[in-house]
C-alpha cells in the first residue's frame, strides 16, 4: 500500500510539473485561452506555483521517508562538492551552457538510486543559486528539472542490472564500461533536455516570427514543429555545449567516481545491530 | 535589519509587479526604486548579507536591453514605422524591421531587468542563514541537509585549492576537461570521508533518532488527493474554460491541502532557535508598502488597469501614466525608508 500510495506521488507530482511546462502544446483553442496566454502576465506566475507545489509535494514525500545520518550527511557533502564546480563554472565562463553540475548528479543518482538522485539535483541548484546569488523565478523550474534528471539516473541502474543478469554477466568484478556508455548518452540527452524544458516555460509568451511562436489551437503537431525552430534557431548551440560536455565529463570522471561512490555506499549501509 | 520574511514578500510582490506592470513608465520607475533599495540596503547589510550577484543590475541591463531590443527587432516584422528591410536571402530575419519591434524588445528587456534586480538585492542583504531558517518546520532534514551543504562550501573551497596545490609541485597543470580527474576524485574521495565523520558525530548526538521516523500513510494520502485535486483544476483551467473559476478554485484547493500537510508535518518537529529575531514595527511597515504595490496592481483603479499593459504595435504611442499605480509602486521603496530612518536614529 505504501508503495503504491508513494508511486502515485512520484506519478502525479512529476504529471503536475511536466503539464505545467508543456501545456502549450495540447491546450485548445479558444477566446478565454488566447487572451488569457496573449496578456503573459498571470500564466508564468500560475505555472511556477504549480512547478514549486509539485516540488514540494514531492520533498515531502521523499523527506518523510527515514534517512539515516550517514545519508543526510554524505548527501550535505556531495551538494556542497558539486555546488563548488557550479562555483567555478560562474568564476570561470565555460562555453555555452556547459555546467559541471549535471553529471555528479546523473552519477549520484545512479550509485543511490531514484530518492537520492532527485534530493540531490533539486537541493544542488538551490544550494548553488545561493551561494552564488542566482536565486531567482527560474529556480523552480530548475530544481524540478534537475531532480528529474537525478531520479530517473536512478532508474538506470535497475535496468543495467536487469540486463548485465539477462547476458549473464552479473558479478561483484563486472566491468563498468557498459554502464558509462549508457551513462555517457543519458547525460547527453538530459543535457538537451534540460535547456529543452526550461525554455518552454516562457516560449508561450515569447514574441516572434510566426513560424517561432505559440498560438492557442494550431494543434499538437503544429505546435512542435514551431518549437522545434524555436529551439534550433535559439537554444541548439547552447544547448549541445552542455549535452556534449556532460557526455565528456562521465566519460572523463564516470568510471572512478562510480566505484569511489559504491565503495562508500558500502562503508555506509554497514550497520552493527545488537542482539535482542 | 530587517527580517527574512520581509525581503521574501518584498522581492516576490517585485516580481508580480513586474510581471503585471507591462508599462514602460511603470517598468522605468520599478527599475529606479529596485536600484535605490538595492543601493541604500546593501550597503546598509553588506558586510553580514549574502553572495553578490556576478553581474550588476545595471551590468545585466546593458546586456539584455540591447539584446532583447535587436532580437525582437530582428524577428517580428510588425509595425507601421519602417527603419529598413532586410534581403529575402536571409532566413527567419528577413522583412521589414520596425520601430515598434524595436522599442517592444526593449520594453521585454527592462521587465528582465527588474526581474534580475529585485533577486539581486534579495540575495545580496538576507544572509545564508536567515535563508537557511525560512526553510518550513516539515522540511527539517532538507534544512539540515543545505546546511551542511553551505556549511562545508568554505571547507571544499579550501579542500579543492590544497589538492590543487598538492598536484602542482608535483609539477600537474590543469589545462582543459582531461586534466580534471586527478583533482575532482581525491576532492569526492576526502569530502565523503569528512562526511564519515560527520554522520558519526551526528548519530552520537541523537539525530537518528528522530530522523529514522517514517511519515504517516495518511500524510501521504493527503498528498495525493492534493496533487489530484490540483492536477484536475488546472485540467479544469485549461480545458473547460466556461468551468474556470471551478477550475481556479480546485487549484487553490490542492494547493492549500499541500501547504496544510506542510504545516501539519512540522508540527510534530521539535524546533528551537538559539537567538531569535524579534518582529519589529519597521518590519511591518514594510509589509503595508509591500500590500500597497500589490493593491496598485491587482485592484481596479479610477483610470483602470488598462494603463498596466502597453502595446507599442501597430504604431508607436505615448504610454498613459496613472498617478495612483505609480505611488502603490514607490511602497517598494519602503524597506530602504526603514533603513534610512534607523541609520537617522542612530
Amino acid at each position: 500500500m505504501r508503495r503504491i500510495v508513494s508511486g502515485m506521488i512520484y506519478g502525479l507530482s512529476g504529471a503536475v510539473g511536466v503539464l505545467a511546462f508543456l501545456y502549450p502544446f495540447f491546450v485548445p483553442a479558444t477566446a478565454e485561452t488566447a487572451r488569457w496566454v496573449a496578456h503573459g502576465q498571470n500564466a508564468p506566475l500560475i505555472t511556477a506555483a504549480l512547478v514549486g507545489l509539485a516540488v514540494l509535494a514531492l520533498t515531502i514525500e521523499l523527506q518523510g521517508q527515514a534517512i539515516s545520518a550517514k545519508m543526510v550527511a554524505m548527501l550535505g557533502v556531495l551538494i556542497s562538492i558539486t555546488s563548488v564546480l557550479r562555483f567555478i563554472e560562474v568564476a570561470i565562463p565555460m562555453p555555452g551552457g556547459f555546467s559541471p553540475v549535471f553529471a555528479p548528479v546523473i552519477l549520484a543518482g545512479y550509485v543511490f538510486g531514484s530518492r537520492f538522485g532527485f534530493l540531490m539535483g533539486a537541493f544542488t541548484l538551490l544550494v548553488s543559486g545561493l551561494i552564488t546569488g542566482g536565486v531567482g523565478p527560474w529556480l523552480p523550474y530548475q530544481m524540478f528539472t534537475a531532480g528529474w534528471a537525478g531520479l530517473t539516473a536512478g532508474w538506470i541502474s535497475g535496468g543495467m542490472e536487469w540486463l548485465v543478469h539477462l547476458m549473464g554477466r552479473s558479478g561483484p568484478h563486472r566491468s563498468l564500461r557498459p554502464d558509462i556508455a549508457v551513462l555517457c548518452v543519458f547525460g547527453f540527452v538530459w543535457g538537451l533536455l534540460y535547456g529543452a524544458i526550461i525554455n518552454v516555460w516562457f516560449w508561450p509568451f515569447a514574441m516572434g516570427p510566426a513560424e517561432q511562436t505559440w498560438s492557442p489551437g494550431i494543434g499538437l503537431g503544429e505546435t512542435l514543429a514551431r518549437y522545434g525552430t524555436f529551439y534550433l534557431v535559439t537554444s541548439l548551440e547552447w544547448d549541445m555545449a552542455r549535452a556534449v560536455g556532460n557526455g565528456a565529463l562521465i566519460l572523463l570522471l564516470g568510471a572512478p567516481v562510480v566505484r569511489a561512490l559504491t565503495r562508500f555506499r558500502r562503508r555506509f549501509h554497514f550497520e552493527v545491530h545488537a542482539d535482542a | 535589519m530587517l527580517d527574512a520574511r520581509v525581503w521574501l514578500v518584498w522581492v516576490l510582490t517585485t516580481l508580480v509587479a513586474a510581471s503585471s506592470a507591462r508599462n514602460p513608465l511603470y517598468t522605468v520607475l520599478l527599475v529606479l526604486v529596485t536600484t535605490v533599495v538595492g543601493m541604500v540596503c546593501a550597503s546598509d547589510d553588506g558586510p553580514v548579507g549574502g553572495p553578490r550577484a556576478i553581474l550588476s543590475p545595471l551590468r545585466f541591463a546593458t546586456i539584455a536591453l540591447p539584446l532583447s531590443a535587436l532580437f525582437n527587432a530582428l524577428t517580428v516584422h510588425v509595425g507601421d514605422t519602417v527603419l529598413f528591410r532586410l534581403p529575402g536571402w536571409l532566413p527567419l530575419l528577413s522583412g521589414p524591421v520596425t520601430l515598434e519591434a524595436f522599442v517592444f524588445g526593449a520594453q521585454n528587456g527592462l521587465v528582465l531587468t527588474v526581474i534580475f534586480a529585485g533577486f539581486a538585492v534579495f540575495n545580496q542583504v538576507t544572509p545564508l542563514r536567515d535563508l537557511v531558517s525560512l526553510t518550513p518546520r516539515a522540511f527539517h532534514e532538507a534544512g539540515v541537509i543545505i546546511s551542511i551543504a553551505l556549511t562545508f562550501v568554505p571547507q571544499t573551497i579550501r579542500s579543492l585549492n590544497r589538492i590543487r596545490q598538492a598536484q602542482a609541485v608535483r609539477g600537474y597543470r590543469m589545462r582543459g576537461l582531461r586534466d580534471w580527474p586527478p583533482i575532482v576524485v581525491p576532492l569526492l574521495i576526502s569530502g565523503l570521508e569528512r562526511s564519515m565523520g560527520l554522520a558519526e558525530a551526528m548519530v552520537a548526538r541523537g539525530y537518528g533518532a528522530i530522523s529514522d521516523q517514517v511519515q504517516s500513510l495518511r500524510t501521504s494520502a493527503g498528498l495525493v488527493v492534493g496533487l489530484l485535486t490540483l492536477l484536475g483544476g488546472w485540467l479544469t483551467f485549461l480545458f473547460r474554460p466556461a468551468w474556470r473559476e471551478v477550475g481556479v478554485g480546485l487549484m487553490i484547493g490542492g494547493g492549500a491541502l499541500i501547504v496544510a500537510i506542510l504545516w501539519l508535518a512540522g508540527r510534530a518537529v521539535r524546533h528551537t532557535v538559539y537567538r531569535s529575531r524579534r518582529w519589529t514595527v519597521r518590519d511591518t511597515l514594510a509589509i503595508v508598502g509591500c500590500g500597497l504595490t500589490l493593491a496598485a496592481v491587482v485592484l481596479p483603479s479610477p483610470l483602470g488597469r488598462g494603463t498596466l499593459y502597453y502595446s507599442p504595435y501597430p504604431r508607436l504611442t505615448l504610454p498613459v501614466f496613472d498617478p495612483l499605480v505609480g505611488l502603490g509602486l514607490l511602497g517598494l521603496l519602503m524597506p530602504a525608508v526603514m533603513i534610512t530612518d534607523k541609520r537617522g536614529n542612530k
